[in-house]
This record gives structure tokens, C-alpha cells and sequence, in this order.
């Protein structure tokens, strides 16, 4: 091995800790999120704001998300739902009108899924809801966002510690059917 | 190794780096609303519809398993007569047909000089059928799949409008058993044979449950005779040349020599009567005995291969038995002598006194059948040349198709694509392009059964006066229509004041609410609560007397097409218990082993392993079979339950045109069969053909789900010697 300046050395030693640690930090970043999505991409195609039609509206969340104290998913409402009160309210702002083109073009919103499960779990809504749990302990105080985030982990241990402390089942079947 | 911090350090931020790489991909899903919501659909939510399966002509309720939109599942619907909850693997698969990707999007027009084909609008299509029909004037010739009740009254309404004949067409159809059945039992449908009730059940050949005319129906029966009754669990023995799966399910196997089935028949009548020389019903007596009187059971022993003291063993349990109860169908309806010995064996039912008894025959008054027409005659392979000289001649000109496959399902040796070639023009609605409809110059793409309205009367008689009713489970995936509502539209442009109704469903729905009141006042109430049930069976059928015809004539000894010395083997064709003739477009069969030998996938040769050691063949060894009208190669599989004389082969595979599941794939036996036909109902004759059999060298592949055992201490060993 040649030799080489104290100096390049140092600058050798710092870029190589320097690039290291950046890694660290961004894997450790994506992994304290819980999964490994980018934010990028929980980006509606709307600006559609709960805090506005939740909180400050106080339109019921089964109001649009009709499905959840019957089925297994709550559902998302139908761009008619959406229409039935943009046809005739606050039609002016950019994202109105944007809705307005969706309609008018026959063509549904594609929102981004932000609450997704693996094939393999079973999970249903009705039961849920039929037990009194309310839909913010799941998923938030939705109606003090403006903008969606996902609200809980949804992994394995998040869904047995509540079913734990509410002392209903744990066995494998219940869930993993 | 010396490893230096730096090296550490580089391997790690390497290795940091290259985790990274995962999480960059963005996964994102989409959530995609409706535009306006269904009034019947909530997502996650599963609706039910109760229909008809059409796999093949049972005609079993179903309940359809729907979620948004989608059917997912079928289960027996419990409270059908027929089939009581339960439904066999075809009916299951009937999904993938639905669903399969290379069905008919809409109606196509072909070339016939370039053999392309085209898409075209309904509208067109339908201009270019009705003026070729006003031009036939009265020479169409409508080959069809068999239906009944309002299908059946529309294609006879529309035959008699435009002008022509109908035929029903179904190689599973079992035409001999239907002619002795008619001549014995009467003009009324096929006999109900009260299996559950039974304790002493003698089959002759029919796979009754495989997939013979209505399994599931029998299956159920079945069970019943084996465990509904505490003391009795009833004797089932089984007379065919090939252990089935219907025969592994019996007390005991008579490998009888194929084509001689209806011979032993008549040896074991003749041993009731010596034995009981009274049993004979007193009115026919003199006519028993003229069938089963003059017979020497040497001869018959002789004829058949099975011991004279076992015919003898088999006449006296059927005279003790309190519930004797004789089948016939299946391979006894693959030879030359067909008719006559299947009414020698039903005969045996008469002469032990079953007929309109419990556990015996009876004959039951089926629901509405269209009045005031002339039935369809079923299309036999003997048939085809009377109509291929008729389109020769001009005397027929236009030929219909309904969802059926008459080239593949008949066998090469019958000049039935000649038909198409005649004929000025072919028309066919179907689902798929199949050997038939790839001919037709008009291919309409029709619904699947569970996109379409119908009902129907099931096939075998019942002691429950039933009428199913089919509904669409979800909305057409393509631009499809159904048949009848074709034809309704099309009778209606040739003679408008004949035809009020323009749809089947609401022919359905004007015939439902008006006469099927009998439990309430008709009215759309009716309609709703029998579309719900699945059909109505609010009743018991009236047993009707049985026909009073003559016995007909003892059964000759069968024929056999080929010199005994050039071809020493028998040909042994049975339909695939998979996929049966009809089903070798879905994988859900392909895969689905075969219930005794597990193989799958493909076609294959089965000989007995005695045989196969004599000759010094190999499992999987590629052979040829040759006979007088062609030859055939694939490999070899070992099964120890047949005749050493046989080679069996499963029917279904081998098609040269179709979807990509079944195109190319495997061979088909029946080109092997040489043109033979049954006297009495002109059938062809599949199993009279001799072949001979040929190493190639080659090794070949079966693909099994697991090996079957065949070593030498499993081969059964069919005794010489009295036993």
C-alpha cells in the first residue's frame, strides 16, 4: 500500500462515515414508519380534507364509508355521494372543478389505498363496529386531519395488544382463516 | 483473512446500501369508487342467486356465490330435488368457463376461402342469419344440445317457423339406453330407478357415478341405499370389462367380456326361471319365457367369460333379494347389440317383479313438455350420412349449431364435417371456437348459463314433479346474447304475429306467474319466490303405468370391426370421469386427477400389467395403437383393473382446435373407432373396434398425482377356477 497525505486520508475517512451514516439514518427513517412505503406516495389525487367534511361539517363517517357496520370492508363513497353536494356547493376552487371534470368525464377518482392488508389476514369491519369500538380508535381523530395519513401500523402486534386488552380472541383461526 | 476497518466500513455501507434498494419501488394500490352505486351490491358483501347448471343435461340447483358483481363459488342448492346440496366437480368448474379468456366477445363471420374471421355487430349478423334463412325456405337443419321447457319451445316454435328439423345432439346422451327405456317403459321420459331403496343392486356398464345421464342424483341415492336404513346396507355387484370408479364402489366386479353384457343378462334370467320357474309377472309369462328359456348357460358362459356356477350364484341372490334392482347403460351402449341387450336387462326388472315398486323401476309424469310439435329426434352418428346426402342433394341448405360439438364429439370415421362443407350456410352459437364452430361461416357468441334466463325439467324421471329455473347470476361480460332470444327476435322478423313475446325471460316470467300457482294464486309473487327457491317442486309426480310393449328380442352376440389375428386387442374408449367430452377447456379439470389412476393433463394407454410384462412394456413406454381406420401414439400406464385383453382409453383429450388449454393436447381414442353402429338406435359403436398394439422405443410421460402401486403382488388375479 502506498502512502497517502494525512489529509486525503482524513477526507477518504469522513466521505466513507459520512455516506454510512446516511444510509443509517434513511433505512432507520423508512423503518421507524412502519413500512416501506414513501410518503410520496400516500399523495391524494384530490385534496380531499376530513378536517373540513368530518370535523368541521360533522358529516358521520358512515355517511360515505357505508359499509362498514354490514360487510367486511367500509368502502369508499361513490362519486355520486361526492357529487350530490359538489353539484351544487363550493364549485368554484380548482379542486371542485377538478371533481367536476372526473364527473362530467364519466371517470371515477382514483384515490390511493392507505389501509391495506395481506391476503392472508381476515379482517372485517362489521364485526368491529358491531362490538361499539368506534372507527378513531383505529384510524385516528380523522376529523382533525387535512390530510390522510395512514393512522395506525395495522401490523400483528397492534391488532392483538387491543384484542388483549378487550380480552375477545386470539386464536390463530379468528383472523387467519 | 486480514480484514482492515476500511474494508469493514466499505462492506457495510454496501451492504446499508443494497437493503435500501428495496424500499425504492413505490407499491402503491388503488381505491377506485364507483360513479353511481349499485342498489344490490355492497362491497364485501356476498349476494346468492339460485339457478340451473347446464354443464351437461342433469340440470342440478345450484346457489351462486356473488361479491360485487362477481361469481365466486357454486354449491348445490340444498332443497333441489335432484341433487340435494350436492354438485360434482364440472358443475364447480363451470366458473372457469365463465371466466375463461378466450371465450366469444360477439358475434364473428369466417371466410370460407381465406378462413379468417371477422367481427361484426348483432345487427349485422342477424340481417345476414334471417336472410339466409328466408332463402333456405324450409331446408334448415338445427343440431342443438338437448334442452327442455322453455328453451325447447322456443327452438320448436322457431324450427316451425322458419322451416326445418331439429335434432338434439349429446355424445353423453346415452341414445340406446333411451330407446330400450322408451320401447319397455313408455314414451314418458327416462324410468326412475328408486337406487336408495333397493338392497340388491345389479349394474350392467352403467358409470351411474361417474357421470352417467345424472351422477350427483344418483350419488345421493346411492348413499342412501348404503347408510339411510339401519339394518340394511344392500349388495351392489358391478358388470363391466373395466374396473370404473362406479365399479370400485361395488360389493364385487364382474369382468365381463365387453358387447356380452346383455348375453349374461339372458343367462341370468334363464337361471331365475329354472330356479323359480313362477317368478315371471303372470301377465307376459309366456314372453319371459320365450326370452329366457332357450339359452345354455354353457354357451352364455362361454360367450362371456364368467363361470356358469357364478350366473347361477348371481340369479339366486337376485331371487332372494327383497329389493332387487338391474341398471344398464354405459359401455353396454358402446357396441353393435346396444338396444337389444339393454332391454334383455331391463327385462330382468320385469321378471323380478320391481316395475312401479319400492326400490324397483318406476315411471313418473314429468312436468310440461312442449305440446302440439314434433319431438326432436336425437342425432346419431348413422344419421349424419342420410344428412350429408340431403345437403348434398339440396334437399337441406342451411345448418344451425346450439352450443354443441358434433366433429369432436363423433368420431372421425363419421363424415360429419362434410355436413359443413355442403351445406350453402352454417351458423353456430356457441361460447368458444371449437372444431365445429370454427367452420361456420356466422359464429354468434352466446351467453354463459350463468349470464342467461331458462329453466328446464330434469333429465331422469323423479318422484317430485320438478321444474328448475335459471337466472343470471351477474351481468354479461362481453356482447353476448343467448340463443333464444335470437331466435325469438329472428321468428319474429320472418312471422310477427306469431310471436308475441320478444325475450326469454319474458316468456319465463308470462309462464311462471300464470300456471305454476299451486300452492297461491298466481301472481308476481310466484315468480319472485320460485326465482328464489331455484325452480318449483311443490309436488309429488303421478307414477304413471308402465308401457305395455312386447320384450323384444334376445341380444345377438356383438361384432367387432378388425381380424382377430391382426388386431388381438379390444379398444376400450370410456369418457374421461373428469372431463368428460365437454370439458377439456377448463384447467380446474385438466388438473383434476383421475379418481384411479390420478393421472391428469394429457391421454394415455391403459393396459393390464400382466399384459404389459407378457409384451415387455414399461409404464410411460410410447406405443402406437393401429386399427382399420387409423393409428394413435401415447404412453403407457399400468392398471391391473381391466381385462387383459383391453387397452382402455380416457375420451376427451385430443382436440385440434379450442381454447389454449385443450388445443394440441393429448390424443383422442375415437379415431381409432371404425364405423360400426348399434341396429336399433343407429349409435356408433366405440368400443367394436380391434386394434393392435406397437412399441415405438420411445419412453413417454404420464403425469400422475402419485404413483399408483403395481407391483406384481397388486395385479388382480381374475380366477379360472370356480372360486
Amino acid at each position: 500500500m502506498g502512502r497517502t497525505s494525512i489529509g486525503s486520508r482524513r477526507v477518504r475517512a469522513a466521505a466513507v462515515l459520512g455516506l454510512s451514516g446516511l444510509l443509517a439514518v434513511s433505512v432507520g427513517t423508512l423503518y421507524s414508519m412502519g413500512s416501506a412505503d414513501l410518503t410520496v406516495q400516500d399523495r391524494q389525487p384530490l385534496a380531499f380534507s376530513h378536517a373540513r367534511h368530518a370535523g368541521q361539517l360533522r358529516i358521520d363517517c358512515l355517511y360515505c364509508h357505508r359499509g362498514a357496520p354490514v360487510s367486511t370492508t367500509a368502502g369508499i363513497p361513490s362519486m355520486k355521494t361526492c357529487m350530490s353536494c359538489h353539484q351544487n356547493v363550493a364549485k368554484d376552487s380548482p379542486e371542485m372543478r377538478a371533481l367536476a371534470a372526473y364527473w362530467d368525464s364519466k371517470q371515477p377518482v382514483e384515490w390511493v389505498r392507505l389501509h391495506r392488508l395481506p391476503d392472508f389476514v381476515y379482517f372485517t369491519h362489521e364485526r368491529h363496529l358491531q362490538s361499539g369500538l368506534a372507527c378513531t380508535k383505529c384510524h385516528g381523530h380523522v376529523e382533525d386531519m387535512s390530510s390522510t395519513p395512514r393512522a395506525a401500523s395495522l401490523e400483528m402486534g397492534w391488532c392483538v395488544s387491543c384484542h388483549a386488552a378487550q380480552g375477545v380472541s386470539r386464536d390463530c383461526w379468528t383472523c387467519h382463516k | 483473512m486480514e480484514l482492515r476497518r476500511r474494508t469493514l466500513l466499505k462492506t457495510a455501507a454496501l451492504v446499508a446500501a443494497g437493503s435500501a434498494f428495496s424500499a425504492c419501488k413505490p407499491q402503491v394500490h388503488k381505491l377506485v369508487p364507483y360513479l353511481l352505486p349499485d342498489d344490490e351490491i355492497v362491497p364485501g358483501l356476498d349476494v346468492w342467486y339460485a339457478s340451473t347448471c347446464q354443464e351437461c343435461s342433469a340440470g342440478c340447483g345450484v346457489l351462486v356465490r356473488t361479491m360485487e358483481g362477481r361469481a365466486k363459488k357454486l354449491e348445490g342448492n340444498p332443497a333441489h330435488p335432484v341433487n340435494e346440496g350436492k354438485l360434482c366437480a364440472r358443475g364447480q368448474a363451470a366458473l372457469q368457463d365463465l371466466y375463461h379468456p378466450d371465450r366469444l366477445r360477439g358475434p364473428l363471420t369466417r371466410d370460407r376461402h381465406t378462413g379468417s374471421f371477422q367481427s361484426v355487430s348483432w345487427e349485422g349478423a342477424l340481417e345476414q342469419l334471417t336472410s339466409r334463412l328466408r332463402a333456405a325456405q324450409g331446408r334448415i337443419v338445427m343440431i342443438s344440445r338437448p334442452v327442455s321447457a322453455t328453451a325447447a319451445r322456443v327452438l320448436h316454435e322457431f324450427i316451425g317457423i322458419a322451416g326445418g328439423r331439429l335434432y338434439w345432439y349429446d355424445p353423453e346422451a346415452d341414445v340406446p339406453f333411451r330407446i330400450a327405456a322408451d320401447r319397455l317403459f313408455g314414451p314418458q321420459g327416462l324410468p326412475y330407478y328408486d337406487i336408495a331403496g333397493a338392497d340388491y343392486l345389479l349394474c350392467f356398464g352403467a358409470p351411474f357415478l361417474d357421470h352417467w345421464l345424472s351422477p350427483v342424483s344418483h350419488g345421493v341415492a346411492f348413499g342412501r341405499m348404503r347408510q339411510a336404513r339401519a339394518s340394511i346396507r344392500g349388495r351392489f355387484v358391478h358388470v363391466e370389462p373395466r374396473l370404473s370408479l362406479t365399479a370400485a364402489a361395488a360389493d364385487r366386479w364382474i369382468p365381463v367380456r365387453p358387447g356380452t353384457e346383455g348375453l349374461l343378462a339372458l343367462g341370468i334370467g334363464h337361471a331365475i326361471l329354472a330356479e323359480t320357474p313362477g317368478r315371471a309377472p303372470r301377465d307376459r309369462r309366456g314372453q319371459y319365457h320365450r326370452l329366457f328359456g332357450p339359452v345354455s348357460l354353457a354357451t352364455i358362459a362361454r360367450q362371456t367369460d364368467i363361470e356358469e356356477t357364478v350366473i347361477v350364484q348371481l340369479a339366486k341372490e337376485l331371487a332372494a333379494a327383497r329389493y332387487p334392482l338391474i341398471l344398464g347403460g354405459g359401455s353396454v351402449s358402446c357396441h353393435t347389440n346396444s338396444t337389444p341387450s339393454l332391454m334383455a336387462i331391463n327385462s330382468l326388472n320385469g321378471l323380478l317383479g320391481n316395475i312401479g315398486q319400492p326400490g324397483g323401476v318406476k315411471v313418473f309424469e314429468r312436468a310440461s313438455t312442449p305440446t302440439g310439435s314434433p319431438p326432436a329426434l336425437w342425432l346419431t352418428e348413422r344419421t349424419v350420412e342420410d344428412l350429408e346426402t340431403e345437403f348434398v342433394t339440396g334437399k337441406s341448405s342451411v345448418l344451425l349449431l346450439n352450443d354443441c360439438n358434433p366433429i369432436f364429439g363423433m368420431p372421425p370415421a363419421v363424415p360429419v364435417a362434410r355436413l359443413f362443407v355442403h351445406a350453402s350456410f352454417v351458423a353456430s352459437f356457441g361460447r368458444f371456437l371449437d372444431e365445429s364452430s370454427s367452420l361456420a361461416d356466422l359464429i354468434c357468441g352466446i351467453h354463459h348459463w350463468l349470464e342467461a334466463w331458462g329453466d328446464g325439467v330434469p333429465d331422469i324421471g323423479l318422484p317430485v314433479r320438478t321444474t328448475s329455473l335459471q337466472q343470471p347470476a351477474v351481468r354479461p361480460m362481453y356482447d353476448t346474447r343467448q340463443t333464444g332470444d335470437v331466435l325469438l327476435e329472428i321468428a319474429r322478423t320472418l312471422e310477427p304475429s306469431r310471436v308475441p313475446l320478444t325475450s326469454v325471460s319474458e316468456l319465463l316470467q308470462s309462464h311462471w306467474s300464470r300456471t305454476t300457482g299451486d300452492v297461491t294464486p298466481a301472481s308476481s309473487d310466484t315468480w319472485t319466490h320460485h326465482l328464489q327457491q331455484g325452480g318449483s317442486w311443490d309436488r309429488p309426480a303421478r307414477s304413471l303405468p308402465v308401457g305395455n310393449a312386447s320384450l323384444a328380442a334376445a341380444p345377438e352376440p356383438p361384432s367387432f370391426m378388425g381380424d382377430e389375428q391382426q388386431f388381438p386387442f379390444q379398444l376400450y374408449p370410456y369418457p374421461s370421469m373428469t372431463m368428460g367430452y365437454g370439458g377439456a377447456h377448463l384447467p380446474w379439470l385438466q388438473e383434476l386427477p383421475d379418481t384411479l389412476t390420478t393421472a391428469m393433463w394429457g391421454s394415455w394407454v391403459e393396459i393390464n400389467p400382466a399384459t404389459a410384462t407378457r409384451l415387455g412394456i414399461e409404464q410411460g413406454d410410447i406405443v402406437r395403437l393401429e386399427s382399420l381406420a387409423g393409428s394413435l401414439e401415447a404412453p403407457v400406464l399400468f392398471y391391473p383393473g381391466l381385462r387383459p385383453d383391453l387397452l382402455a382409453m380416457p375420451i376427451g383429450q385430443g382436440h385440434k382446435a379450442g381454447t389454449r388449454y385443450e388445443r394440441g393436447r393429448g390424443v383422442n381414442p375415437l379415431q381409432l373407432a371404425v364405423a360400426a353402429f348399434d341396429r336399433d338406435s343407429g349409435a356408433f359403436a366405440i368400443a367394436a373396434t380391434r386394434v393392435r398394439l406397437e412399441r415405438t422405443g420411445r419412453k413417454g410421460r404420464v403425469t400422475l398425482l402419485q404413483q399408483p402401486a403395481v407391483g406384481a403382488a397388486d395385479l388382480i388375479h381374475i380366477d379360472s377356477k370356480p372360486g
